[in-house]
Order: structure tokens, then C-alpha cells, then sequence
């Protein structure tokens, strides 16, 4: 429901990084996209393509890598936190496997802008900017 | 759409960047075709954060945004801020009407209400002389950060004791946007069905309270209250359920002393929540010490 105001933040970061390096163009778009978040990877896709048209990203090719989640208890577990199975849609399992307490989820409700490619003439060939 | 467009942090992005992206580039242009930047996981810029995260995340930026507005309100002016999500037609509204009709004369109530379209809610609450912000989403099926960011600047924070939120009625999209209040309370109402809870776990995964609302109708529409309870305890161990039925006003003072219990998590426990920043939920972790600590 929200993949359009996400992939506006995706694409705005990623301009940022085009013009920091002095790309006029970007190839391709690596988001990593959490499995414990409400983002939808193919609307994602979509809405980014959509946000990219008129600017230096048109065109580019966008990945969405799935990031499976892990938990971490303060007891000490860490791991995968398995599916909740009376769930009617994916949701991890929040209680930890060895001590039943309430774990933390450290990593699947990222939804990152991973990497960013340009053609390569496009490289800044001189030093950091100042700033 | 921008209509919250973030320049602050696209700037800082652009800081981190810098160094390390003009290393890569050349790299990149002596191994291959392409020029490439890759964000680093754990790159420890600047030897403090990992900043990169945040700035490469949207809904780590997110969550940053939150715990920023939990920090303005709890921490700088010491308002008690709650947060109220669920359907539309759940009964937040109400259940909001029946606290404030509680709340002693000298406690200084305001509130953020959030609707698509329109501003019933808001002129309901004002109604009871609440101070009441309207934030009309339009395209936005939810409260964020920056919405509610922009909407307490109306406020005079030092005149206000207690800041409610009412999110947009919608059981989805606040899962991932987390408003930066002390306490989240997700109000799920019989009339929608005892599968609710399973049907929106990631949802009842960020409340720190569940309102189980017109328990009065339960019978007469075939839901299991008890239930909606076990889903609770399944889903999102740990977290209390409130059995209310708002319209007879039954059962809201052990929600409102609930309420009350966490107000002092925002005087007391300092700065713990933000020992990993960036690496749990801020939200949840923030919110859970009202009630677990």
C-alpha cells in the first residue's frame, strides 16, 4: 500500500548517489527488501520504474533482493525465527525456541538501497569532493 | 507526492558516500565496466553509527524519524504519548472519547488525528476541548513521522501533559511506520471476526496494548473473544489485551490505568533505547519499556 512513497525515497537516494559519483545515468538498482515488512517486491519494482521515468535512473534495471528475517533473544539465541503458523499471511515467530521469551528482530524490515551501478565513463576520476 | 522529501538526509548521504564511493569508483574502473556503489552493511563512517543503514533504508529512516519524534515529546517536554491504530469503524475514536472524559480536570490532552478525507474524528474530540491537529493524508493510507513531526509544531509541547494519535483506520501499512509514541495501542473490534488477529500479525507485532473493542457484540456475531486473545499471546507474546466495550464505557479504566503506568516511563528510564540504535525496531523497543520494564 505504501511501495510508491518507498520507492520515492529509493530513487531519491539513488539520484543522490548518481550525481555524488558524476554518473548521468544509472544501469541498475539493488534494493534489499525485508520479508517481515508490508512491501510488496513486484508493486516495489513497479512504482520504482515509475518514479526513475525523466530521470537519470529511467531505464535502469531494478533487483529486489529478499532478506530473510533474524531474530535475536536476550538470552543469548539467535537465529531464523520460523513462520508463525496460525498466521493466514507470512509472519515471523516472535517467540524464542529456547527460552519462550519475546525475541528481536535485527534484520527483515530493512528496505535498503543496496547498490547502485552507472556506465562507466561516468566514474568521477578525480578525488572527494569537498564537503 | 514528496510533499515530506527528506533533504537532510539526502545531503548526509551524500557526505558518507564521498570517500569511500570515490575509492570504489576506481576500483570499479579498473575491474570492469561499470561503475558501482555498494552500501556497506556495518560502515562505520565517522566511527559513531552506522549511519549508512539509515540513509540508505527507507524504513530504517523511518523508524530513525520516529524515535526523533519520541524523543522531542518524551524526552525534551515530557508529553505521554499514545498511539492509537486499528480498522476503520474499530471504535479508536471512541475509546479516545471515553479516556478524555476521564482524564483529570488539570491534565492538558491534545491529539493528531489522521483521516484520508474529512475531519469527523477531530471535531468529535474537540468537541470535549481537546486541542486537536487534523492531518488529512490524501494519498496516504497512514500517520508517519514526518507527518506527525510537522503536525506537533502546532502545538505548544511545554502546555501539554498527555498527546493522543489516531492513526488512519487501516490494519496494514502502520506495521512498517511506527509514529514515535511511548505506546501503540491497536484497537481490533469483534465485528471483525476472531481471525483478525491472524490476519494482521505483523500489525499486532508493533502494539504494545490490544483493545479487544465491542466485546457486547461478540455473542451476536459469533466471535470468540477468548479467541482473539490466544491469537494475541501467539503472535505477539507479552503483549496485554484489554477487553472494552467503549459505547457502555466497559472495561476502558483498566485501559486507561494501563495507559497511565506507561506515563512513567517517560519521566524515569532515561536513554536505554537507543543502546542499538539502528539495529532493532526503535519503536517497539522503545514503547515495550513502558509496559515490560
Amino acid at each position: 500500500m505504501h511501495e510508491l512513497s518507498v520507492a520515492m525515497g529509493i530513487v531519491e537516494r539513488a539520484l543522490g548517489v548518481a550525481e555524488d559519483h558524476g554518473a548521468e545515468r544509472i544501469e541498475r538498482l539493488t534494493v534489499e527488501l525485508g520479508s517481515a515488512t508490508h512491501v510488496n517486491p513486484d508493486q516495489l519494482r513497479f512504482c520504482i520504474e515509475t518514479a526513475t521515468d525523466g530521470t537519470p535512473a529511467a531505464g535502469a534495471t531494478v533487483e529486489i533482493e529478499r532478506v530473510a528475517p533474524l531474530a535475536r533473544c536476550t538470552c543469548g539465541w539467535e537465529g531464523d525465527p520460523g513462520t508463525l503458523e496460525a498466521a493466514m499471511v507470512y509472519a515471523p515467530d516472535v517467540r524464542c525456541p529456547e527460552c519462550g521469551d519475546r525475541t528481536e528482530l535485527v534484520r527483515g524490515r530493512e528496505c535498503r538501497l543496496a547498490a547502485v551501478e552507472f556506465p562507466d565513463e561516468a566514474s568521477p576520476t578525480e578525488g572527494p569532493r569537498p564537503g | 507526492m514528496t510533499h515530506h522529501p527528506n533533504h537532510g538526509l539526502t545531503r548526509s548521504l551524500n557526505r558518507i558516500v564521498e570517500t569511500p564511493a570515490a575509492l570504489e569508483a576506481l576500483v570499479d574502473a579498473a575491474i570492469g565496466p561499470l561503475g558501482l556503489h555498494r552500501f556497506g552493511h556495518d560502515h562505520d563512517h565517522d566511527g559513531d553509527e552506522p549511519a549508512s543503514d539509515v540513509e540508505a533504508d527507507v524504513l530504517a529512516a523511518v523508524r530513525e524519524r520516529a524515535g526523533e519524534v519520541h524523543e522531542t515529546l518524551a524526552h525534551d517536554h515530557g508529553v505521554h504519548c499514545v498511539e492509537f491504530a486499528g480498522s476503520t469503524g474499530g471504535g479508536k475514536t471512541l475509546l479516545l472519547e471515553r479516556l478524555i472524559e476521564r482524564a483529570p480536570d488539570d491534565e492538558r490532552i491534545g491529539a493528531i488525528v489522521g483521516d484520508v478525507a474529512g475531519e469527523d474524528d477531530a471535531t468529535r474530540l474537540r468537541q470535549l476541548g481537546v486541542r486537536v491537529e487534523n492531518v488529512n493524508t490524501g494519498k496516504e493510507c497512514h500517520l508517519d513521522p514526518m507527518l506527525v513531526s510537522e503536525a506537533i509544531e502546532s502545538f505548544e509541547l511545554e502546555e501539554l501533559d498527555t498527546l493522543y494519535l489516531e492513526n488512519v483506520g487501516n490494519m496494514v501499512c502502520p506495521a512498517d511506520f511506527p509514529l514515535g509514541a511511548t505506546c501503540r495501542v491497536l484497537v481490533v473490534s469483534t465485528t471483525e471476526g476472531d481471525d483478525v488477529v491472524r490476519k494482521h500479525p505483523m500489525l499486532v507485532q508493533t502494539a504494545d496494548l490490544v483493545a479487544i473493542n465491542k466485546v457486547d457484540l461478540a455473542e451476536a456475531v459469533g466471535t470468540d473473544v477468548d479467541r482473539i486473545r490466544s491469537d494475541v499471546e501467539t503472535v505477539a507474546p507479552g503483549t496485554p489485551a484489554f477487553e472494552t466495550d467503549a459505547k457502555n464505557d466497559v472495561g476502558v479504566d483498566a485501559l486507561a490505568d494501563a495507559l497511565e503506568d506507561g506515563r512513567e516511563h517517560d519521566h524515569g528510564e532515561g536513554d536505554h533505547h537507543h543502546d542499538d540504535r539502528d539495529e532493532t525496531d526503535h519503536h517497539h523497543h522503545e514503547s515495550e519499556s513502558a509496559h515490560r520494564h
